[in-house]
């Protein structure tokens, strides 16, 4: 018996490459789910790693970043937040 | 609205788990809530008291500070400590926009605060109590404190 495909639909989950049970320290969502102003995660709300290996959303982590308080320092370590070189946080 | 969404999962967390020495008072909004202290390690300066503690968030928590003060009631004294005014404003870095960080919470407060009280063997309030507390009209996050101590 032969078959013919006529049409296909393709499915696929992501998820970023970070512990899973893990959350942004700043809104304490997961970092699969989004901060806490957006609708839909991934690409649109993408995580932000520092120099330190602390990561935010980036929404989060900028809004922080913003005051004039944080003296730009990161929320965990307080070392200078740094983003890290995109070449080597490559996220999948 | 983001406030009340971080709130929330403050409280779900909460009441699933509180550590010891914290309970949960009233968390009936998402501008204020009270939680009760106890110090739990036979502290003579504090054995046997509850100590009421008032959340007020603004708008911008967690990225701003939540003013946290003692209350005074009836069953609830004001704990003795030397950054601890007698009407319960509280002189502690990490409550103020210098020291804080938008990784901490309701939790995380409660325990540094229990700590706080936890290390300290001085019965008495800071310099110039009697003078501040008669004086100041300030909101806690408006009075800039200098934190000159670090021993505490």
């Amino acid at each position: 018996m032969k078959v013919v495909i006529e049409q296909w639909h393709a499915v696929a989950a992501w998820q970023w490459d970070m512990p899973e049970d893990d959350m942004c320290g700043i809104c304490r969502n997961p970092y699969d789910s989004t901060c806490s102003k957006c609708k839909f995660p991934g690409d649109d709300c993408p995580l932000l790693m520092g120099e330190c290996n602390h990561s935010f959303h980036m929404h989060c982590i900028y809004a922080w970043l913003q005051q004039d308080s944080s003296q730009d320092k990161c929320p965990m370590c307080r070392q200078a937040f740094k983003p890290k070189d995109a070449a080597s946080t490559e996220l999948e | 609205m983001l406030v009340a969404k971080r709130l929330q999962k403050e409280l779900v967390k909460l009441n699933e788990h509180t550590p010891p020495g914290i309970t949960i008072v009233s968390t009936e909004n998402f501008q204020e809530w009270l939680m009760d202290i106890e110090v739990l390690d036979g502290n003579p300066l504090y054995q046997g008291e509850k100590y009421r503690l008032k959340f007020v968030f603004s708008g911008s928590y967690p990225i701003e500070p939540p003013e946290v003060t003692f209350v005074k009631d009836a069953t609830h004294p004001i704990p003795m400590h030397p950054h601890i005014y007698s009407n319960g404003i509280i002189c502690l870095d990490l409550l103020d926009r210098q020291g804080w960080s938008p990784v901490h919470n309701v939790e995380s407060v409660c325990m540094s605060l229990q700590s706080m009280l936890t290390g300290n063997t001085k019965n008495e309030r800071p310099p110039g109590d009697d003078d501040f507390v008669r004086r100041n009209t300030q909101r806690p996050r408006d009075i800039s404190f200098l934190f000159h101590d670090n021993s505490v």
